[in-house]
């Protein structure tokens, strides 16, 4: 199958501090790939550098064939790819409602129609036309979520979607992320909870100090290890 | 809550209509101080329009008001009739929006900040400067007109436009991926609103009506030199108006203006610079105590939506 | 000509460093863009004057009650206001010190009035070979030289110093070494504002003293520090050498009072084409 995202050779600095280090990797589309490895390890910063937060160093990165590093962040998402942030970046003061229909261009109905779709699909359509800041972590976490379904992206990059989660909610999040699998989307995430990792991805890539340390299916990865050296010291 | 939707709209019609009828039994001086509160309206929505809105700081916005006050000054003294000559001081103050905002809104929220804060400075050092256009230090003079009356609708017109436009904006998406800026600039950018262009957008729209005002307002006092229409006090004012009254909303900025002129006129004419220290205070005041503005702390106490 | 105008350029651009040293302390440690820097500037120059005319105090002494006495103003602005807006989203502090720098400049006003003063200490050149030097230049230059320099001995060698480095790079990594980042937030404010004062006190021989004098190098200390790289206390002093030197080639080539428009000018080039300074600082 063909890959949807490429990463070649990526590298960015900070200063003195190489965060990302000749990092590649390849997603073939429908399915769904984890990254792991220990705090600092450069996982946010990778996925700052695809989404076009950061501008890497040197390296390229492809999407369906064309090259986006380079490419200002809003153009990257135009282009198929959404994500999710570590921290939750809603907009606290539109409405629920408001933080899905922001992000969408054209027809006004149809988008409406999908954002309430949308809340209903997690069970907060009660609280659409309440203010993102006024909702609770869990909350304002699957608007997160469903915003970034809103336009129907390609390719999904969730940066610790289970982070602060209850089991519950997060059982229900599993299934959306699995059920977009199924639609042939392309899952990227980024988990510190090993038992999501293992349950959810295919393959997991794992990162340690900006390097890519290693890259398997769960099982084999979770053996390795220079992984468990990475996480636990020797 | 709900009294406020019922009576708001036919109380905001009478006011309009009391308003339009006013001139016919009011004195000359009574005439200019409501032009000048319309004035003061139109520019502190219109700095609500970029600062409350995408939260971008303009320390310079004076400079549209003054560009279009030279440009009207300009165009009349070589015969173009006022209202005309206003659309053009309009006009040029928006051509002056897109050459400094193209550069300058590219830059993060405080760096635009600083740009904008030197910008005054150096408007009027060219004002200064481009003599054989603008009359140097010795200011311009404007053929006499008495034309109070309908400067008064004039002003009242820009004043009723911009709040328009602000409401419309306030309740359009457009408006709403203007506040992302505000509210995550980063994560706007991550879904998909190109922020450069919005800002770009918010920007040029605020500068129209401060040309426009400032080019009614040459017309109006019939004689302009650089240092009085590039004032850092003006930008002051208008900066102490939205922060008190609301930045962000859309009557704030107009109850901002009417608290704020009516005070500087009791103060002002007596004591200018304690006038200045005490904008000042407020200033500081509302940062530490109150940073959305009484309306904003209104509507966050009673819930009310953001078209209040 | 060329070397009296590079060396002229250099003269002035100490002056610039220290100053913008301050404001790059503040930003650096607080992530605050200072406005009312300028203010606190002038504020120095005035006790500096007021010194000078009521008991003949050599200006350049009263660097001694100068700098002591806006370091102790600034610690106050910081511990009562600056404080509260320091975590607040950029805009607010922003608008908080620009509302302290109105409040200031026309407390001035009100205080001073709007005369023109200056102080007449020290007049005349030194003259080195072809090259004729203000000796008022000369010696603020060299004050500010040496003040810069125990300043940066203080931020390189002293454990407070280390503390200000520490937490201008990590807030919550020196707040885990167990440093008081409150007590090192003000000590920083106050530095600045002596640095600011030091700066005012050191210009009343040369420059005409009014309550807006200072906001020009408000500006000025703003482009230095974007010059140099936000964060990056060394830059400042390099940013502040430029710019003396940029100004002084410009006023080769056109008026005074295109003076001013260069400087910003500059301003906006350098932040569009490298916002991380010229020898790299922090982004925001």
């Amino acid at each position: 199958m063909a890959a949807i995202l490429q990463v070649r050779n990526l590298v960015k600095r900070f200063g003195g501090v190489t965060a990302v280090n000749r990092v590649s990797l390849s997603l073939e589309a429908g399915k769904i790939y984890g990254l792991i490895g220990p705090n600092g390890s450069g996982k946010t910063t990778l996925f700052n550098c695809i989404t076009g937060i950061e501008a890497s160093d040197s390296g390229a990165v492809g999407f369906k064939g064309r090259r986006i590093d380079g490419l200002k962040p809003h153009q990257i998402f135009h282009r198929g790819i959404g994500r999710t942030f570590q921290i939750i970046r809603v907009f606290p003061e539109l409405t629920a409602l408001e933080n899905l229909l922001v992000v969408t261009t054209g027809d006004f109905a149809p988008a409406r129609q999908r954002a309430e779709e949308l809340l209903r699909f997690v069970k907060l359509e009660a609280l659409a036309d309440e203010y993102a800041g006024n909702l609770s972590y869990g909350q304002q976490k699957l608007v997160e979520f469903i915003r970034v379904l809103m336009t129907d992206p390609e390719l999904i990059l969730l940066d610790e979607p289970a982070a602060g989660v209850n089991r519950t909610l997060l059982n229900e999040l599993l299934e959306a992320v699995k059920a977009l699998r199924d639609r042939g989307k392309t899952i990227f995430l980024v988990e510190h909870d090993m038992k999501v990792v293992m349950g959810l991805c295919e393959t997991v890539f794992v990162l340690d100090h900006g390097e890519k340390l290693a890259e398997g299916p769960p099982g084999v990865i979770q053996a390795d290890e220079r992984v468990i050296e990475a996480y636990f010291g020797r | 809550m709900k009294h406020w939707t019922r009576w708001f709209p036919p109380a905001l019609a009478l006011a309009l209509l009391l308003l339009s009828v006013y001139p016919l039994w009011a004195t000359g001086y009574g005439i200019r101080v409501m032009l000048q509160l319309f004035m003061w309206i139109a520019l502190a929505q219109s700095w609500n329009l970029i600062s409350g809105l995408t939260g971008y700081v303009s320390f310079g916005h004076v400079a549209f008001f003054g560009m279009g006050s030279y440009a009207t000054a300009i165009l009349v003294v070589k015969g173009v009739a006022w209202p005309l000559a206003a659309v053009g001081g309009g006009v040029m103050a928006v051509v002056l929006a897109f050459v400094i905002g193209w550069p300058c809104l590219r830059l993060k929220g405080p760096y635009f900040a600083i740009a904008m804060l030197g910008l005054n400075e150096v408007l009027r050092v060219m004002a200064s400067y481009f003599e054989g256009l603008t009359g140097g230090g010795l200011g311009l003079s404007l053929p006499t007109l008495d034309a109070s009356v309908r400067i008064y609708y004039a002003m009242g017109l820009v004043a009723v436009a911009v709040t328009g436009l602000t409401y419309l904006i306030v309740t359009s998406r457009f408006g709403l991926r203007l506040m992302t800026i505000r509210e995550d600039e980063v994560a706007a950018e991550a879904m998909g609103i190109n922020t450069f262009r919005y800002k770009i957008y918010a920007f040029l729209l605020s500068a129209a009506a401060p040309g426009i005002v400032g080019g009614l307002a040459a017309r109006d006092m019939g004689y302009i030199e650089p240092i009085s229409v590039f004032p850092l006090v003006t930008t002051i004012t208008m900066i102490v108006m939205v922060l008190f009254g609301g930045k962000g909303t859309i009557w704030g900025p107009v109850l901002g203006a009417v608290i704020l002129f009516t005070f500087q006129e009791l103060v002002w004419a007596h004591f200018p610079h304690a006038h200045q220290v005490l904008l000042g205070a407020i200033i500081v005041t509302v940062v530490l105590v109150m940073p959305r503005g009484i309306l904003g702390v209104l509507q966050q106490k009673y819930n009310l939506p953001r078209t209040v | 000509m060329l070397g009296q105008v590079i060396v002229s350029g250099l003269l002035a651009g100490a002056l610039y460093a220290m100053v913008a040293l301050g404001l790059g302390l503040i930003f650096g440690v607080m992530r605050v863009l200072n406005v009312a820097h300028g203010p606190l500037l002038m504020l120095g120059a005035y006790i500096t004057y007021w010194l000078f005319s009521a008991v003949g105090l050599n200006p350049y002494l009263s660097l001694l009650v100068s700098m002591p006495v806006v370091f102790v103003i600034g610690v106050g602005l910081q511990h009562f206001l600056v404080r509260r807006v320091v975590d607040a989203p950029e805009l607010s502090s922003l608008l908080l010190t620009f509302g302290i720098s109105i409040a200031l400049v026309n407390f001035a006003q009100l205080a001073f009035t709007s005369d023109l003063r200056s102080v007449e200490f020290i007049t005349g050149s030194f003259l080195i070979g072809p090259f004729a030097f203000s000796k008022a230049r000369v010696i603020a230059c060299l004050f500010a030289a040496v003040i810069t320099a125990l300043a940066f001995l203080f931020l390189q060698k002293t454990r407070l110093g280390k503390a200000i480095r520490a937490v201008s790079q990590s807030r919550e990594v020196a707040q885990v070494c167990g440093i008081n980042v409150h007590r090192i937030h003000m000590l920083a404010f106050g530095l600045a504002s002596a640095l600011a004062a030091a700066g005012g006190t050191l210009m009343t021989v040369m420059v005409a003293i009014q309550p807006e004098m200072g906001a020009v190098y408000t500006f000025k200390s703003f482009l230095v520090i974007v010059l140099g790289g936000a964060g990056n206390y060394p830059g400042a002093l390099l940013g502040g050498l430029l710019l003396g030197l940029v100004e002084q080639l410009a006023s080769l080539f056109l008026t005074t009072q295109v003076n001013e428009a260069v400087a910003y000018v500059l301003l906006v080039l350098v932040l569009l084409l490298r916002p991380t300074g010229l020898l790299g600082g922090r982004s925001t």
